[in-house]
């Protein structure tokens, strides 16, 4: 299997530059020796003169195209060692109408320019010139564009996939319409221009042969063996038993069936996690009790944390955009999504069905299942009001795991437990398996500010000197007063990317409560080589952002120390008080004490509290403390729990921003709450 | 004494020679890189670097390019963007087709053609960030790994361009 750079996450080593800079010559080489460097011939395909770019093109294309597919059929290399572009509808059909604009304008495009700068063509140097400036305008322009610029995200997407046709017969499709265009750009040359020399010549007529033979040859293979297996079909199970249910769930099949999933959340089972995909108002008016309301934009971005460990459940109306979301989760490489059979409406006609409306029979067990689903699933609403202590709240919180869920994983190679008290306690007794970590250990000096995170290719050395695999699912196991521990080694998590993780609800104080196992030995660990992505991190920022952010607004300012701090009534620090704008909303304040152990509020209430601070979900919020460790906090709640999605962390904090005399310093209680 | 004059230029290579060589560059970059080949994205870094000269805080501060820190330039397409200038120089010095002028139809005063160029390079620049790719990153590579958003791309590309072209043919004029 042979691996890239960018496999390997070494993209940006000199190494994989020096490649680049090789096979960048090759590209110039090519690109002149077919004519690339006058403008003139490029533009000629637009009034039909000179059908060149058409056929170099298209040839490369279908070249480079047929050695990877085979490549990738023979199983030599995997699609996951291949940056594959996302598919944005409006953002590439904007950006294309436009682009052909430029080129047929300016006569050349970049990679073109390039080649014909180097050729001594003054046009192309003075078209380079205008790229430069067209990008730092699209810069300066980014934030009205943004939406645009996202326009219609569909992920990776293949055009065989789009065409609901199959890689070999689409290969061979793309073919023919290739050999199509040249023959047809042969006879347009000929007519026009007299010259279309390759029109019917041998040359061309053993050149489609051959490709028409290497597209067709193709097809005896049996697929392309994606980074995820390949869809599982769909089959209904109407009428089907508990048994075989249970069967088709452990098979892989795609569905549960609605009495499967009432059984399992009439039974608290832990592992399971409901997603109603419908609108917050449906939401609102009725939901399958202890389902979490995700709009599809920011699905996989929930459930990261939750790829191959325990069961995913997304549910509709129907069935249509569940199966649609399933079908972009496996392609991102998610086993354990499941859809609920016929959707909430089957939901509500299987289940919730009152016995004496139904037509049909029933057996006295069923209409003895119905009545206690409605009791549970109507709560207040019809049944007895006696069960309704128990909080509607979901069985897992997004980015937070379950004691229940880990007791059920304990053992498993991929998951990874994280504990983060002190050693003493480590010592003295730890869920079985779980790693030591203190906390300090991933912070230092950078740049002369204190107790920073650690750079990332540091913090991949820590993790391989921990054994740990990016496709792990990290436990991060704090106790429950020292959430923030926890946090904060997750920002070291998402600064590598590795976005597999969730955080012990309860801690440590809510497992040993719950009397769960406990040890002594030491994990087996052999070092492994966590590689130094070091591109994750979009969320890190410096004081140079902030203060520009402050003089001129567009981010809601949030500073999670102690009000008194805020306010400036105490400090320990160089000066005291706050950035001029910011607003003070404690860490603590989203902690609450439940017997005896400490949790996060519950999301009704966290997303209460910050939706008075933050206008909406895609505001840019800024949240820093003194040095990061408390506002890993809050970043945690609002990236992960709360969905916000430009929540950017500034790390180096109050420390800083206070050591800087040059930077402005607002001292009274400001308009804070 | 007029030796390089009278040495004759060399012929193009046959399209379809070239686009396999091409294509066999695209396929090596896949194999090795692990992506493909690119050249806006290069240009973007520089035009990074350029505005990050100009205005340090500003552009560090700016949502798009301050996302690449302080040195923009450490990016395999920065030296995939100057191994195709010398590439093409090399062949360009080869096959004795080094000129320097601007390329233009006869009828056509170089500096119409410049500004063409230079308007051209603008929209062209500015298309390329916001489709995330050229006709390099987006047309061939995307094509190649049979991407419907790069498909989509590439004939916008064709159908914008031949839209555009009537406006525009007078720089061609002879």
């Amino acid at each position: 299997m042979i691996e890239t750079f960018y496999g390997l996450g070494t993209l940006e080593s000199a190494k994989a530059f020096f490649v680049a800079l090789v096979i960048g010559l090759c590209f110039g080489f090519s690109l002149e020796q077919a004519g690339f460097g006058s403008s003139r011939r490029l533009a000629a395909i637009f009034y039909f003169r000179d059908m060149t770019v058409l056929k170099v093109m298209f040839t490369a294309v279908l070249v480079a195209m047929l050695c990877l597919y085979y490549f990738l059929a023979l199983g030599w290399i995997s699609l996951d060692n291949v940056f594959l572009m996302p598919t944005i509808y409006g953002a590439q059909i904007v950006g294309g109408l436009i682009f052909g604009v430029g080129f047929v304008m300016g006569g050349w495009c970049p990679g073109t320019a390039a080649v014909g700068a180097a050729s001594g063509k003054v046009d192309a140097l003075v078209f380079l010139g205008g790229t430069v400036v067209g990008s730092i305008v699209f810069n300066e322009l980014f934030p009205a564009l943004r939406s645009l610029y996202a326009w219609g995200d569909s992920g990776v997407r293949f055009v065989y996939d789009s065409l609901g046709m199959s890689a070999s017969a689409f290969v061979l499709l793309f073919t023919l319409i290739a050999l199509v265009c040249f023959w047809g750009s042969e006879y347009i040359e000929r007519r026009r221009m007299a010259t279309g020399l390759h029109f019917n010549s041998t040359f061309m007529r053993a050149f489609s042969v051959a490709l028409i033979v290497f597209a067709a040859a193709f097809s005896i293979f049996p697929g392309i063996p994606e980074s995820a297996p390949g869809l599982i079909p769909y089959s209904p199970t109407a009428g089907a038993t508990e048994a075989a249910l249970l069967e088709a769930v452990e098979t892989g099949a795609d569905h549960i069936g609605p009495e499967e999933l009432a059984d399992r959340l009439l039974v608290g089972d832990p592992s399971l996690l409901l997603i109603d995909i419908r609108t917050p108002a449906e939401y609102e008016s009725f939901h399958i009790r202890g389902a979490v309301n995700i709009a599809l934009p920011q699905l996989n971005e929930y459930l990261m944390p939750y790829r191959n460990t325990g069961v995913i459940v997304l549910y509709s109306n129907g069935m249509t955009h569940p199966a649609q979301a399933r079908d972009s989760l496996y392609r991102q490489g998610y086993q354990n999504v499941y859809i609920l059979t016929d959707g909430l409406d089957g939901f509500m006609k299987a289940c919730l069905k009152p016995v004496s409306l139904r037509p049909e029979p029933l057996s006295e067990i069923y209409a003895g299942k119905v009545n206690a689903w409605r009791s549970f699933f109507y709560g207040a609403r019809e049944a007895d009001a006696e069960t309704i202590e128990t909080s509607p709240e979901p069985p897992v919180k997004i980015g937070l795991l379950e004691t229940a869920w880990l007791a059920q994983n304990l053992g498993d190679k991929n998951v990874k437990i994280i504990d983060l008290r002190s050693q003493a306690e480590y010592n003295s007794g730890h869920i079985p398996g779980s790693l030591f970590l203190s906390v300090e250990s991933f912070r230092g000096v950078v740049g002369g500010v204190p107790s920073l995170l650690l750079p990332h290719d540091m913090l991949a050395r820590h993790l391989s000197l921990m054994g740990i695999e990016p496709d792990d699912m990290l436990v991060l196991a704090p106790a429950s007063e020292k959430v923030r521990d926890a946090t904060f080694v997750a920002t070291a998590f998402e600064r590598l990317g590795h976005r597999q993780y969730g955080i012990l609800s309860g801690g440590y104080e809510k497992w040993m409560a719950e009397d769960r196992p406990m040890d002594t030995r030491l994990p087996e660990v052999s070092e492994s080589m966590y590689p130094a992505h070091g591109s994750a991190d979009t969320f890190t920022i410096g004081y140079k952002t902030v203060l520009n952010y402050a003089k001129n607004g567009g981010a809601v300012i949030i500073d999670v120390r102690p009000v008194e701090y805020y306010t400036g009534e105490k400090s320990d620090e160089a000066r005291a008080g706050h950035i001029p704008g910011a607003l003070n909303r404690p860490y603590t304040e989203d902690m609450a004490n439940v017997d005896g152990y400490w949790t996060f509020k519950s999301i009704d209430d966290l997303s209460h509290a910050y939706s008075a601070m933050v206008p909406s979900k895609d505001t840019t919020v800024i949240v820093h403390c003194r040095t990061g460790h408390q506002a890993s906090q809050t970043f945690f709640v609002l990236k992960r729990l709360l969905g916000y999605q430009n929540v950017l962390w500034y790390n180096a904090g109050w420390t800083e921003w206070a050591a800087r005399p040059e930077l402005p310093v607002e001292t009274s209680s400001g308009a804070a709450k | 004494m007029m030796t390089t004059a009278s040495r004759t230029k060399k012929e193009y290579l046959n399209p379809y020679i070239a686009g396999i060589l091409l294509g066999l560059t695209l396929f090596a970059s896949f194999l090795l890189l692990g992506a493909g080949l690119g050249a806006s994205g290069g240009i973007a870094r520089v035009a990074a670097h350029v505005e990050g000269v100009l205005a340090n805080d500003h552009t560090l501060a700016s949502e798009y390019f301050g996302k690449w820190g302080d040195n923009p330039l450490r990016y395999y397409l920065v030296f995939m963007l100057v191994g195709t200038f010398l590439g093409g120089l090399f062949s360009a010095v080869w096959a004795n087709r080094v000129e320097i002028n601007v390329e233009r139809g006869n009828a056509c005063p170089p500096r119409n053609r410049l500004i063409f160029a230079l308007v051209g390079g603008i929209i062209a620049g500015f298309a390329s960030r916001l489709a995330q790719g050229c006709t390099s990153g987006q047309a061939l590579t995307g094509t190649a790994l049979l991407l419907t958003g790069s498909v989509v791309f590439l004939i916008c590309v064709f159908a914008g361009g031949y839209a555009a072209a009537y406006f525009v043919r007078g720089q061609w004029d002879d």
